[in-house]
């Protein structure tokens, strides 16, 4: 341990002195260049252990003290204590240095414990084996003693172990496929490259034979920026010189996929690998609870000066008599006679504020990180939120945030993986008119459903027969999917025709779904072989076509076309594409009939690709060939001339069909949309989709109704008029209608109401974004906004990752500051997600990197109503009465202290912040308007604030004058004895403690028999623990002021009197205070209690089938 | 499994195999759920009237008994620094210590005090709840097991600790609270006539806590009281040294001593009094004081001009519910009337 240390310093002050030097040298496989080389500086470079653990054995206590101590709260009751230490005071330090102590202890092991994992985590991952190459052989050794310059080898399904460059595949190529969906969350192959000389060596032998030496950068974050030059020497003494780009290197984290295995070399290692460059630790959030919650306490803190310094000055005007200062009965010390004056007054100030400190609650932040701790659980317990399919429950990452959830304004949701499941499937395909359905195979089951239109045996003709073969083919065809024959694997996507299993890997999961479509309504792809597609045909018949060209895909043109030769010699071109991009290139078919059918169903959300071909004859062919080598071969603007050569040859279509695939909505998402809509909470939709799917969608899940009045923001809007012109249009359009509607339209509820949603594209927010050269960069920006908050749903699409982040910030620094969710389940949603208030993380299919990186992760979209609508609500309720109580109940100052906050009340409000529901959770559900209650942080207004304080000073002061007058000129005992100040104030105390404990009592809704057992228990523990503290001489302490004073007092009958009027007195307001304003102005909540109260006597009777009460028994687990 | 190099991954995938092995589904049970029976607490309008009306009945009923008892109670109060002014003047400069100085105060109690009786000395404006006051005591001292204070090492330099004039020797008993106890002598004499002036037996026992007398205050053990305390001084500010306060009753003597086991139970405000002495009632005094003419007899001992206080005599009786004090009994008067006044607003209100 301590060695490591020593190490990872030493490596650091070299990395240090590193940076001076620009480029680093690697020898490949440990091997000295030959002497004639150049000579390079010798360099240290990490060792491949990955460190992520905070503080060692030897550093934990400092480094974890200072850490704490770095927080606000804790410092100020470290000073507190180091005063009580230093001054003489009226309260002995321990009182505030054992919650203290408590405190930073509890804390400590937390976060030891969780130091401690993490050190399992690396101990782990450095000790993973890794194939090395030595003296050719291959060697096994642990991942962390991997060095810069060893040469590696890494099987298929693999991780690499650090950034490796390419040396050589298994595939005769020298290509290797590569998953970076942890890296980067793109979870499609991509394809690297060995470097070229030194492809050939493809065993242990051959490898350990190469010489050569790599110069590279300095490590560097950038993920897709690479440069080097790798000087490979031969025989010949003359080394070859080769560049080396981002395409030969892989990554740390990356996965081998598709190759069985390769070999490469290490350059980075360790921290400096380019993952562990961009591992950031998330920044705190705070939520909006406990700012409100720091702010009451700066608030206390003033008080808490003022009161301290009104007092000091008080006491010097009171003194000012010297028979005051100096009675007889009272001497001074004589050092205190010699103090000076202003340092006896600073004194005093302090030890005022020691005195008073109480009324800034020590225990409340452990109370509170307790209930959040604890609450966070009653998430992970959650059964409704546990996904069966996946066999996954919700995560809470940090319990931070829980009532942030009951505040939630804005909801930013991802569309692809989050709304829908991103599980492509089938739908139909449209050929010339006709519907196909395929058989939908669901479990191997054939639904039912399919019949009515199953149309493919009842065939509508031999020319149409022939078309719908063509439609068939094409689509075979046409796609760039690769095929990965899977004998023993399991692999999901069985081809369930042929014998064995194969599987269909594409960059896009459409491609995957149709080819998978094609497979069941009878052609099957088989693979590509030496440049020949094959497929299989209906009758068994493998039919072979052999691949002309690909005109790939792009966003742009939004198609892609092969040419290919079949058999009989005939040349086709297969082109597919959105329909947008196809329609105006078609001169033949049956344009109308397919184009209401795509029409129809991109409204039901369906993602639709068009299907068109068209005939080559040999010439024209050829001039197609000269075309495409002529753009592929120009050095200067290659990008254009392709578009350019494929705008040629892409026209003149014969349109074939339509096919339609759906992106399935997850469950419930339309009716979590709704139930967030009418909870007050905007939605969002941010997706990097194009803008009909994305539309589409929306319309699916109801974000759009039937009357919203879309506004579009695109590019195409912006090119026909000026931005500046389209936004006050907009603006216009959207103030006209708002400013004509009532307030209460803001729900969105009623049917008849107009409401609009906007639909913004990438480009043209950062166009709006853009800051203008005038420098009024503001102004954009406002109207946008202004134009949002009037929409009741915004679908922002083709958006980048950043973008996303950029939306929730503009949101987040807005003038209102809403509290911001984002919820998406790739990595492409990171950023949001950090970004902002609550992250949401679905554990969807697209890897864990937003689950990761989010706060929460849940398995489906739909959890999210339960999350916020109950979790959140109740968290919310239950933090908010937990803070105003602590300030409620530290008002008050006396004896007992310590206790008093740590343990006779503590218990009590922690259980009730865990346990309470003021309504049901069905209510909950059902009733997603109740949000509206909460939102905008209601309960910790300062009106409430206020109202709270105002009743704590009131009950002090009726403890206080209440005991006073009880106390003054009269006898309280029935045998003439009197009682002391002791007496006073056990009496004082006793009746806070009651009165707190009552209140508690009072505001609870929700009476399980912990909160009976709890609330009762830690009254009853008060009685005991008082009179034991009285009842026994203790003989650890010297003074023994409090002996016998609590039984003395309870002996007397005026005694109890007092305690009981008095508890009466102080309750009486609160009690009053709630009861007029239920009756005068209830709030939507206390209507849904009373009416469930009415519902809950209406139950009493005999007929029990009621969901209600069925829903509150514990239901029988599901299987 | 595949080996899996991102620490992050890794530990994510920890936390699931952990999950697996505690079934990851989670309990169906009442509690984790958040599902545990329970009763709903509502405040309903008629409940809460109801519960306004009761406690209001209560208190009001409460309030006028308590009332009533303290009607019965008889209270006299006499303050003397003004009577005795001259008394009160000498003790203004401490040379006089030594002067005695009495002064009789005669009073006319024209109701008989019923029932046991109790003497009450009261002080005004004496602090006897100043921080540094109430600690300058050592309970350790006064339990008889820590004489000569080692244990209050940190107090070695306050007043009142070490007698300063005599090497440092250790007072007993120490501290301020010790050294300015209420040194008065009061004597209640009833003026049967003009002629026969009788003391009224009057009881010193019984006047403190129970675990005063006999748990918190314990004399050292020796063979007598005078040898225990040697090596001790006694508090500057008194006339005697602490085991002579009363000759005549070794259970009354040194600590033990009644009236120094209630001075040393400090008061919580700076008005209080301190219970003297019980009727003993014998004698003319069964039924308690008969109404007459009595005086008393005081032996002004204890300065309280200097610090522009005041002393009286207090001589009182006493119900269940405790001393003559209207307050208890009104504030619950008030708590109960006003209830149903808020209940007849809130009715309205429905």
């Amino acid at each position: 341990m301590d060695c490591s240390l020593v190490r990872t310093l030493v490596h650091r002050y070299c990395a240090g002195e590193e940076n001076c030097v620009d480029s680093r040298t690697i020898y490949v496989g440990h091997r000295e260049p030959p002497p004639g080389a150049e000579a390079y500086i010798p360099q240290r470079h990490p060792d491949n252990r990955i460190v992520s653990s905070k503080y060692t054995f030897w550093n934990f206590i400092p480094k974890n003290l200072f850490e704490q101590f770095r927080r606000i709260a804790n410092f100020y009751f470290l000073i507190i204590f180091l005063v009580q230490l230093i001054i003489d005071t009226p309260t002995s330090p321990v009182t505030s240095g054992l919650p203290l102590f408590f405190v930073i202890t509890v804390t400590a092991i937390k976060q030891g414990y969780e130091d401690w994992l993490r050190h399992k985590a690396d101990n782990a991952m450095n000790q993973c084996p890794v194939h090395f190459i030595q003296h050719g052989k291959l060697v096994r050794k642990q991942s962390r003693k991997l060095r810069v310059g060893d040469i590696v080898m890494v099987k298929e399904d693999e991780t690499f172990p650090c950034d490796l460059i390419f040396l050589s595949s298994s595939r005769g190529d020298g290509t290797c496929h590569v998953t970076t969906a942890s890296l980067d969350g793109e979870s499609s192959h991509k394809t690297h490259y060995a470097v070229q000389d030194t492809k050939g060596f493809h065993t242990e032998e051959d490898i350990d034979g190469l010489h050569a030496t790599i110069e590279c950068e300095q490590p560097q974050p950038d993920l897709y920026k690479f440069v080097g030059r790798i000087n490979v020497y031969s025989d010949r003494n003359d080394p070859v010189v080769r560049p080396l780009g981002s395409e030969n290197l892989l990554l740390r984290g990356a996965t081998l996929k598709n190759t069985e295995k390769i070999f490469g070399v290490a350059i980075y290692t360790g921290m400096e690998t380019k993952m562990a460059l961009n591992y950031q630790s998330k920044s705190q959030k705070r939520s909006a609870v406990e700012k409100s919650m720091n702010v009451f306490l700066i608030v206390y803190l003033c008080i808490l000066v003022s009161k301290a310094l009104i007092n000091t000055v008080l006491k010097y005007v009171w003194q000012s008599e010297p028979f005051r200062d100096e009675p007889w009965y009272n001497h001074k010390t004589e050092s205190e006679r010699q103090r000076n004056l202003f340092l006896r007054a600073f004194t005093d100030f302090l030890a005022f504020m020691v005195l008073f400190n109480y009324i800034i609650p020590v225990s409340m932040y452990v109370t509170v990180e307790m209930q959040k701790f604890l609450g966070s659980y009653f998430i992970t317990w959650d059964e409704d939120m546990f996904d069966e399919d996946t066999g996954e429950g919700p995560l809470v990452n940090t319990s931070d945030l829980n009532e942030e959830l009951g505040q939630v304004e804005y909801v930013f949701t991802d569309k692809t993986g989050t709304l829908t499941e991103n599980n492509m499937e089938f739908k139909e395909c449209c050929i010339e008119g006709h519907v196909y359905v395929p058989h939908a195979v669901c479990n191997g089951q054939v639904l039912p459903d399919a019949s009515g239109i199953d149309m493919i045996d009842s065939s509508p003709g031999a020319g149409a027969r022939e078309r719908e073969e063509l439609f068939f083919r094409a689509l075979c065809l046409c796609h760039t999917i690769q095929v990965k024959d899977d004998d023993d694997v399991d692999g999901p996507r069985k081809s369930p025709d042929s014998g064995k299993s194969c599987v269909y890997i594409s960059s896009s999961p459409d491609e995957v779904a149709l080819v998978e479509g094609i497979q069941r309504l009878g052609f099957t792809y088989l693979r590509l072989k030496e440049n020949y597609m094959e497929i299989l045909n209906r009758e068994n018949g493998v039919e072979r076509f052999e691949l002309l060209e690909i005109l790939s895909f792009d966003s742009v043109r939004r198609r892609m076309s092969v040419i290919v030769r079949s058999a009989t010699g005939e040349i086709y071109l297969f082109c597919k594409g959105a329909d947008s991009s196809i329609f105006p290139r078609v001169i033949e078919g049956k344009v109308d009939q397919i184009r209401s059918r795509v029409e129809r169903n991109a409204v039901e959300g369906l993602r639709t690709l068009c299907v068109a071909y068209k005939r080559l004859i040999p010439e024209e062919y050829e001039g197609v060939c000269t075309l495409l080598q002529a753009a592929k071969v120009a050095l200067q603007d290659r990008e254009k001339k392709l578009a350019e050569a494929y705008e040629q040859i892409e026209k003149d279509l014969i349109l074939l069909g339509a096919t339609a695939v759906e992106d399935r909505l997850q469950e419930k998402a339309a009716d979590t949309i709704e139930a967030l809509q009418k909870a007050g909470i905007k939605v969002w939709v941010l997706t990097g989709d194009k803008m009909e799917t994305a539309a589409a969608t929306c319309y699916a899940c109801k974000l759009f109704r039937r009357n919203t009045q879309l506004l579009e923001l695109t590019t195409k809007k912006i090119e026909e008029q000026s931005l500046h012109d389209v936004l006050f249009e907009l603006s216009k359009t959207v103030l006209r209608h708002s400013g004509s509607l009532t307030r209460d339209n803001f729900s969105g509820l009623s049917a008849d109401m107009q409401d609009h949603g906007l639909i913004i594209d990438g480009a043209a927010l950062s166009l709006i974004m853009k800051p203008r050269e005038d420098g009024s960069c503001g102004n954009y920006r406002e109207l946008f906004l202004e134009i949002c908050r009037n929409c009741s749903a915004v679908l922002c699409c083709r958006m980048a990752p950043l973008q996303k982040a950029q939306i929730v910030k503009l949101i987040k620094l807005s003038k209102e500051h809403p509290i911001t969710l984002a919820i998406g389940d790739g990595a492409n949603d990171v950023s949001m997600i950090l970004e902002a208030h609550v992250g949401i993380g679905v554990i969807g299919k697209e890897g864990r990197q937003a689950a990761r990186n989010s706060d929460y992760a849940i398995p489906k979209f739909k959890h999210l109503k339960k999350m916020l609508l109950v979790h959140g609500h109740l968290y919310y309720i239950r933090i908010s009465e937990l803070v105003q109580y602590f300030f409620y109940k530290t008002l008050y100052d006396t004896a007992y202290l310590t206790l008093y906050n740590i343990s006779f009340t503590s218990l009590p409000i922690l259980l009730y912040s865990l346990m309470e529901q003021h309504v049901s959770i069905d209510t909950l559900r059902r009733d997603p308007s109740l949000y509206r209650d909460i939102a905008k942080n209601a309960l910790l207004r300062w009106r409430v604030f206020i109202y709270w304080t105002f009743l704590g000073v009131f009950d002090a002061l009726v403890f206080f004058f209440g005991a006073y007058f009880m106390f003054e000129n009269t006898t309280v005992t029935s045998n003439g004895q009197i009682f002391g100040n002791w007496t006073f104030g056990t009496l004082v105390f006793t009746v806070m403690v009651f009165t707190v404990t009552l209140k508690l009592a009072l505001d609870t809704h929700y009476w399980t028999w912990i909160n009976h057992f709890v609330i009762w228990g830690s009254l009853l523990f008060y009685v005991v623990f008082s009179l034991l503290w009285g009842g026994i001489i203790w003989p650890f302490l010297s003074y023994q002021r409090m002996y016998f004073v609590f039984i003395q007092m309870l002996s007397s009958g005026p005694a109890w009197l007092v305690i009981i009027l008095l508890i009466t007195v102080s309750l009486l307001p609160d009690v009053l205070k709630k009861v007029l304003c239920r009756q005068l102005w209830p709030s939507a909540t206390e209507k849904v209690q009373q009416s469930t109260k009415l519902k809950a006597s209406v139950t009493a009777a005999p007929n029990t089938d009621r969901p209600l009460l069925k829903d509150l028994l514990p239901r029988p687990r599901r299987h | 499994m595949s080996q899996k190099y991102n620490p992050i991954t890794w530990r994510t995938k920890m936390k699931k195999t952990s999950q697996i092995c505690q079934s990851k589904l989670p309990d169906n049970t009442a509690l984790k759920q958040q599902q545990l029976p329970a009763y709903r607490l509502q405040l309903s309008a008629t409940g809460v009237l109801s519960g306004f009306f009761a406690t209001g009945a209560f208190c009001l009923g409460v309030g006028i008994i308590l009332i009533l008892s303290a009607k019965s109670i008889k209270e006299i109060e006499i303050k003397y620094t003004k009577i005795c002014a001259n008394c009160a003047e000498l003790r203004e400069d401490a040379i006089n210590f030594d002067k005695e100085c009495t002064c009789s105060i005669p009073f006319y109690l024209s109701e008989t005090m019923q029932g046991n009786v109790y003497l009450y000395y009261k002080l005004y404006g004496f602090y006897q709840n100043l921080y540094r006051y109430i600690l300058s005591r050592s309970n350790s001292q006064l339990v008889g097991t820590d004489l000569k204070v080692r244990l209050y090492l940190i107090w070695y330099n306050t007043p009142f600790f070490k007698d300063q004039s005599h090497n440092g020797t250790p007072i007993a008993p120490c501290g301020a609270i010790a050294n300015s106890i209420f040194n008065d002598t009061i004597i209640l004499s009833y003026n049967l006539n003009s002629s026969i002036h009788m003391e009224v037996p009057m009881l010193r026992s019984g006047i403190t806590w129970w675990t005063d007398k006999y748990v918190k205050f314990r004399n050292p053990s020796a063979i007598n009281l005078s040898s225990a305390f040697t090596g001790t001084a006694k508090p500057p500010y008194w006339s005697k040294p602490v085991y002579e306060l009363d000759l005549e009753d070794t259970e009354n003597n040194g600590f033990l001593n009644d009236d120094f086991i209630v001075w040393m139970r400090t008061a919580a405000f700076p008005t209080f009094k301190k219970l003297y002495r019980r009727l003993n009632r014998v004698q003319y005094f069964i039924e308690g004081l008969p109404a007459g003419n009595y005086s008393f007899n005081i032996t002004y001992n204890f300065p309280v001009t200097r610090f522009k206080g005041e002393k009286s005599v207090v001589l009182s009786t006493l119900t269940w519910s405790g001393g003559s004090s209207l307050f208890l009994g009104l504030a619950y008067t008030v708590t109960g009337s006003s209830l149903p006044g808020r209940n007849y607003r809130l009715s309205n209100n429905c």
